[in-house]
């Protein structure tokens, strides 16, 4: 196999994984928080913020994976 | 295209820069060219208020009315910067269009100025030996701690949105008409989004960073003292929540301070 078809078919494999994982735990934080929010109307922004900083921290990882991506697509 | 836009990025940068500076001081022109808080509030007064309640708000939960004079510029500038910047992406030009987020500099240096300004409020705030000792003390990871919300702040700008701008890119260059349309209104979330984590990451940062010292004195003096500061914040929050009118009957320093604070923000900006 060519070795650019070969890094390019690898390049993709972080990035996949990584948002496969950080849209299956952000898809936790969202439905918590939603459940929360019905539950408790009234503390809904406090709910709204620590949910936006809960997926805030999870896709800096997802991010992390994407810059990898890059820096081997531009090997490509 | 492309090529030509990489020979000017640097250029492309500075003009967007120097466009979101400019357009920060005719906002603050603006907003401040008749004194404010006299007898009913104007519409100018309003706008100024609803842009920067937001802010000592969040301040306010750190900590008293001293902090909050200088967390809350802080914190503003930030969110008014990311915010300007993130949204050269959704103009409809070509050249200036590229965002000066997502050149990998300018958010690492963004970060840098939020990691360096809450160590140096955290210096103003327990003094400079404290700070620097809190650094190393409990565990030497802090250190690391530090390095790395460099790292994270700095990325998750970048990433966002150098993403959505490649993703505008991209599908423009496929199909040039309409669809790209959709990208630009979507375009608006991540902005948004972006600049709010920012702030909120970094005013967290500083909330840890500034109420680490009392905490632990506070703690070692009087172990009782935290939980009647918390029904206290309790029986606020519920007397906020029942309405306007009974939060200011209740607690009248309170309101009064919620208003000194972004009066003087305005005024500086």
């Amino acid at each position: 196999m060519n070795d650019t078809i070969a890094l390019a078919m690898i390049a993709v494999v972080p990035i996949a994984i990584g948002a496969a994982m950080a849209a299956w735990a952000m898809r936790k934080i969202s439905v918590s928080a939603i459940d929360g929010m019905t539950r408790q109307p009234e503390i809904a922004p406090q709910l709204f913020t620590a949910m936006l900083i809960g997926m805030a921290l999870i896709e800096a990882l997802c991010i992390y994976t994407l810059v990898v991506t890059l820096m081997l697509a531009n090997k490509v | 295209m492309t090529e030509e836009a990489a020979k000017f990025a640097p250029l492309i940068v500075v003009v967007n820069m120097a466009f979101i500076a400019l357009g920060l001081i005719i906002l603050g022109r603006v907003l401040t060219s008749k004194p404010l808080t006299s007898g009913v509030p104007g519409p100018r007064q309003n706008v100024g208020e609803f842009m920067l309640d937001f802010f000592v708000s969040k301040a306010r939960e750190i900590g008293d009315t001293r902090i909050v004079r200088v967390v809350a510029p802080f914190t503003a500038t930030f969110f008014f910067i990311i915010l300007g910047a993130n949204l050269f992406a959704v103009l409809p030009f070509p050249l200036i269009n590229r965002p000066p987020t997502s050149y990998f500099g300018i958010t690492i240096g963004l970060a840098l100025a939020s990691v360096v300004g809450t160590l140096i409020m955290s210096m103003w705030a327990n003094g400079a030996g404290k700070a620097i000792k809190h650094l190393f003390w409990p565990n030497p990871m802090q250190l690391i701690s530090e390095i790395t919300d460099v790292l994270s702040l700095g990325l998750r700008l970048f990433g966002n949105i150098a993403g959505e701008y490649m993703t505008i890119v991209l599908v423009t260059s496929v199909v040039a008409f309409g669809i790209p349309l959709i990208l630009h209104v979507l375009g608006f979330i991540p902005a948004f989004v972006q600049a709010l984590v920012f702030t909120l990451l970094t005013t967290s940062f500083i909330a840890g960073a500034l109420t680490h010292g009392e905490e632990k004195a506070k703690k070692a003096k009087e172990p009782r003292k935290s939980k009647g500061i918390q029904t206290e914040v309790r029986k606020g929050f519920i007397a906020r929540l029942r309405g306007h009118g009974e939060e200011v009957a209740a607690d009248p320093t309170k309101s009064e301070s919620a208003l000194a604070p972004s009066v003087e923000v305005s005024k500086e900006a």
